[in-house]
This record gives structure tokens, C-alpha cells and sequence, in this order.
């Protein structure tokens, strides 16, 4: 784990010479990691991404891929272990899945023709290799730009919002089929995305970037541990305002009322008990308690300000 | 693996593009424009184009179409055809997924300035080969014409469009250049079509518009026997493979430092 896939240096990039859209990045990318990389919209992810795959001309720093600088001499050598989807997928519409798929193929070279067919049932497509693209929903375009990343079995793959305008059993499919990846195959992945909650299913390692400078690079877990100790509760309950006074008495902290659900903070999960049976000595009866996600408001503090 | 391997690859792969393309019909449809029109033409006037005995009908027929159709027509439609060829990429967000493939940029470049200029060849050969039937099947239908009693000098024709062909890569190099570099259909189109009417109009005045690639196509055609000669080829023949030269290599240049936003 300790091997990095992608390593970037101090990189630097302006679209134009009053702001850096990219300052200082240092992206550590581990071998087999699924690597999320997270930051509100504009906040530079994609031309992180472009930077890193050498379609736009850094202004200063380096970037590594496999150990390896990303150079003239070495970009075939790197690229050929790379598979990239990067915003919209790149497919000709007035053709079917196959063509795309032997478009790319062809350009590698060294794709047998079973292999079209393998990936096509990955994510499965194949009902509908022969229709024309123009013809797919967004979310058999996103799943038919995944295959053609897919097709050289690359040991890194880049999704660059891959779930986007996907509906919600689409994000799940894919959702899958990247973890599918990274456990069978040891395939790092490499995803950016505007969604926490995304990122926190899928994801091994965090990065997370606001107006092109990192905020905070680690593991999942730790970007967990580090959101606190307390687990804020939120509770359904058929008398609000007396399941409020009620648990005023517990001196718990933070209680408040919000569109209707008592939000309260607890210490450990033994006290979420004491809660319910506060309220249920008061015969308030209880809809749902959820824990909420704390994950939300630390990326949320960490990317606004 | 070898630069060939990638080029031809490259190849391949824009024949597969230009399955059910616009420019791919777009070269047949041409081809055949000019010879249809000539149909109708000698149907309206086949009384006064009833050749005198003993006259290769041929000769006028073939010579007044090439002469007359294209010099004004190749160059626009070198404009349309490279812009269309392009759009196909652009249009489906092609390139950045091209450059990040493991194949080297200029297999990428030159594969598709290939293909155009065989997009071009195969519209000449498709015009030839229509112009033919087009004149056997006035001399079936109208057997005074005498177009069936003679047989075309086929050599002197396919040189005249040789040499139409030749005078027009200055115009393929810059087109498709600006073509590649240009997502907007508009600027290459624009620009292009411009410079082909500017090329039209000021061809009337060959000493300055011999430097001149837009004019090239009419001079090549209009300047005949005047033709300034460099190391006893013609001046436009060689002006206009410079300018392809010059405008491919710096293209490619261009194009391999680009940032793809």
C-alpha cells in the first residue's frame, strides 16, 4: 500500500495570469486504493485530472504515475497502464458500442476482440451493443465510457464524476462495479466527485481540494475519527416541544428543534438508551432515531469560509 | 511498437468514424453535382452541342466541365469536408479521449490529415468516374451526341485533375489546422469560405495571388500556358506542397502543445 500511484509536486496551474486555478497540489494516490477526490464544483478537480493525464501544460511542479515522471519520453509507457473517464465520456454517438469499443481498442493495439465483449458484460451492455449510442440513456453512455477505460485492464483508472446525472439504481450499479474493481483486479481508482456521501461509501482514501489547493489528504477512516466524538442523534417523535423539555433534564448538549425532529448530541452510544427511555417515560412516542452524518458539516466547514 | 503500427491504427479507426457521417455522403454528393447539372445542360442545349463529323465530343464535354466546376468548387468544398471530418471529434468530446490514450499525438494528427486528403482523392475519382457515365449515358439516350463513337483520353483528363488536386493541398494543411485547433465549426468554415471567394476574386490578378493558396486552385486552371515554371514544374504546383509542408508541420506543433480544456 505504501507504493504511489500518482504523485503530484508542487503543481501549479493558471488558465489565465490573475489566479492559480491549481496551487502547491501534493495528491498521494496509494496502489490499490480507491482515492476519492472531493471539492465542490469549479473547486479544480478536473484539471487536476487533466494535469495529471497531460492534457493541459502544468506551470510548474512535477507529476509521477507508477514511480514514473510524467514526461514526453514516458507518456506512452504511463498512459498505457492508465484508464481514464473524464467528464463526459468521449463516444461517437452515430455509432454502436462495438465501434466505440474497437475505436479504442484498435488505438492500443494489443486488445483481443473477446475482450470487447468481456468488458461490454462488466458493465453490462450487452443487450445493447448494437444500438447506436445516440440511442443510450446517460447513464449506459457513463457505463460505456467505464468499459472503454476498462478494456486494457489497466492497473489505474481515472473517473472524473462518474455517477454523475445518474439516477439513483445507476449509482449503485456503479458504485459496485468500482469496488468490484479494486477487489478482484488490486485496480486503484482514482474518482472525483462533488458528493461526500459518494466518496464515503465508495472510498478507501480522501483528498479534498477547495479553489485548487488541498485541504486535507488521508484515509477515509481517519477523516472520520477527526470529525469529533460526539454522534449527533435525530429523533421522530409525536410531541416534539414536550420531548424537548423532556430531555432538557438529561443536560445533554445541544438540543434543538428542527423542521419537526429534536436534534440532540450524545457522548457515546449508551446514551442514545437513556435518551429513548427519557422520552418513552413520557409516553412520547418515537418514530425513528438516526445517527446523523457529521461528515457532511466537516466537509462542508472545511470547503465554504 | 512502431510508428507505422500507430499510424495505420489511427487510420483504421477514421474509416470506422466516418461511418454514417454527413462527409461521408458529402463526397458523393460532389461528385455527382457537376455532372448532373451537365446532363440537364446538354438535354437543353443538345441541339447547338451536336458535335461536327469527325469531333471527339469528349473533348468539350470533359475540358468545359473540369475547367469550369473545379477551380471555384474545391476549395469550399476542402473547406466543408475538413471541418466536417473534424467535427466529428469535436462535437463528441474526441480529442481529450484520443490524448490520453497510449498512442502518440502525431499518429493521431497525421492519421486524420490522411484521411481527409483521401476523403478529397476519392471525391476526385467519384467526379471522374460520374463525369464518364454521365456522357455514356447522354450518347445511349441521344445517340447524335456521338458521345458512344469515341473513346475519352483518359490521360489527359486525369492529369488536368491532378493537377487540380495537387494546387489544392496548400488549402487542406491550413484548413485542417484550424480545423483541429477550433472546436467551433464557425471559424474554420468562416474563415475558409472567405478566403475562398477572396481566392476567386483576386486570382484576376495572378502576379500577386500566384503567393496566394485560396487562388491556387483558379490559377492552376486559368494561368495555362502562362504558367510560371520553377525547375520546369508549376509554380502553383510547388507553392502549394510548401505551404501543406509548412502548414501540417507547424500545425502538428501547434496542436501537440495544446491545452485540452
Amino acid at each position: 500500500m505504501n507504493q504511489l500511484v500518482v504523485q503530484t509536486k508542487n503543481l501549479n496551474f493558471s488558465y489565465s495570469k490573475n489566479k492559480k486555478d491549481i496551487e502547491d497540489l501534493e495528491l498521494k494516490v496509494p496502489k490499490g486504493s480507491i482515492y476519492g477526490f472531493l471539492g465542490p464544483n469549479g473547486s479544480g478537480k478536473s484539471t487536476t485530472i487533466r494535469l495529471i493525464l497531460g492534457l493541459l501544460k502544468k506551470n510548474s511542479g512535477t507529476v509521477a504515475l507508477f514511480g514514473e515522471l510524467f514526461n514526453g519520453q514516458s507518456r506512452l509507457k504511463v498512459l498505457n497502464k492508465v484508464g481514464g473517464l473524464i467528464e463526459n465520456p468521449s463516444l461517437y454517438e452515430h455509432l454502436n458500442a462495438i465501434d466505440n469499443l474497437k475505436i479504442s481498442a484498435n488505438y492500443r493495439q494489443n486488445i483481443s476482440s473477446s475482450r470487447i465483449f468481456e468488458v461490454l458484460e462488466i458493465v453490462n451492455l450487452t443487450n445493447a451493443k448494437n444500438k447506436r449510442v445516440k440511442e443510450y440513456s446517460l447513464g449506459m453512455k457513463q457505463r460505456l465510457g467505464l468499459a472503454i477505460s476498462l478494456l486494457s485492464n489497466p492497473e489505474l483508472i481515472i473517473l472524473d464524476e462518474p455517477t454523475n446525472g445518474l439516477d439513483p439504481k445507476g449509482i449503485i450499479e456503479m458504485r459496485t462495479l468500482i469496488k468490484d474493481l479494486n477487489k478482484k483486479f488490486g485496480t486503484t481508482i482514482f474518482i472525483s466527485s462533488h458528493l461526500l456521501s459518494e466518496i464515503e461509501k465508495t472510498c478507501t482514501h480522501v483528498g479534498i481540494i477547495r479553489n485548487g489547493k488541498m485541504l486535507y489528504q488521508d484515509t477515509v477512516a481517519s477523516l472520520k475519527e477527526s470529525k469529533g466524538t460526539n454522534i449527533k442523534l435525530e429523533i421522530e417523535v409525536d410531541k416534539p416541544i414536550e420531548g424537548m423539555s423532556a430531555l432538557k433534564n438529561l443536560k445533554m448538549e445541544n438540543i434543538s428543534l428542527l423542521d419537526g425532529f429534536i436534534q440532540i448530541e450524545v457522548k457515546s452510544k449508551n446514551e442514545i438508551t437513556n435518551v429513548i427511555d427519557v422520552l418513552r417515560t413520557e409516553r412520547i412516542n418515537i418514530y425513528q432515531v438516526s445517527i446523523k452524518n457529521n461528515l457532511e458539516e466537516l466537509f462542508l466547514s472545511l470547503t465554504e469560509n | 511498437m512502431s510508428t507505422i503500427l500507430y499510424y495505420t491504427a489511427s487510420l483504421k479507426n477514421e474509416l470506422i468514424k466516418l461511418k454514417r457521417t454527413f462527409a461521408f455522403w458529402l463526397t458523393i454528393i460532389s461528385a455527382v453535382l457537376f455532372p448532373i447539372l451537365f446532363i440537364v445542360a446538354y438535354i437543353f442545349e443538345r441541339e447547338t452541342l451536336v458535335p461536327a463529323a469527325g469531333i471527339n465530343p469528349w473533348e468539350k464535354f470533359m475540358v468545359t466541365q473540369i475547367e469550369n466546376s473545379t477551380p471555384f468548387f474545391i476549395p469550399m468544398f476542402i473547406v466543408l469536408i475538413t471541418s466536417l471530418i473534424m467535427q466529428i471529434e469535436h462535437k463528441y468530446l474526441g480529442i481529450k479521449h484520443l490524448f490520453t490514450l497510449p498512442v502518440p499525438k502525431s499518429s493521431i494528427y497525421f492519421g486524420k490529415l490522411s484521411i481527409v486528403i483521401l476523403a478529397i482523392m476519392v471525391t476526385y475519382l467519384y467526379y471522374y468516374i460520374a463525369i464518364l457515365l454521365s456522357g455514356v449515358l447522354l450518347g445511349f439516350v441521344y445517340q447524335d451526341l456521338g458521345f458512344l463513337n469515341f473513346s475519352p483520353e483518359h490521360l489527359r483528363y486525369i492529369k488536368m485533375l491532378i493537377t487540380s488536386f495537387v494546387a489544392s493541398f496548400g488549402i487542406i494543411g491550413i484548413q485542417f489546422w484550424l480545423s483541429f485547433r477550433f472546436k467551433n465549426f464557425v471559424i474554420p468554415l468562416g474563415f475558409g469560405m472567405f478566403l475562398a471567394i477572396i481566392g476567386i476574386i483576386v486570382s484576376q490578378a495572378p502576379q500577386q495571388s500566384i503567393y496566394f493558396p485560396y487562388s491556387f486552385s483558379v490559377l492552376s486552371v486559368s494561368l495555362g500556358e502562362k504558367m510560371p515554371l520553377i525547375f520546369g514544374i508549376s509554380s502553383v504546383t510547388i507553392f502549394s506542397i510548401v505551404c501543406f509542408l509548412i502548414t501540417s508541420v507547424f500545425g502538428y506543433l501547434n496542436i501537440k502543445k495544446l491545452n485540452i480544456k
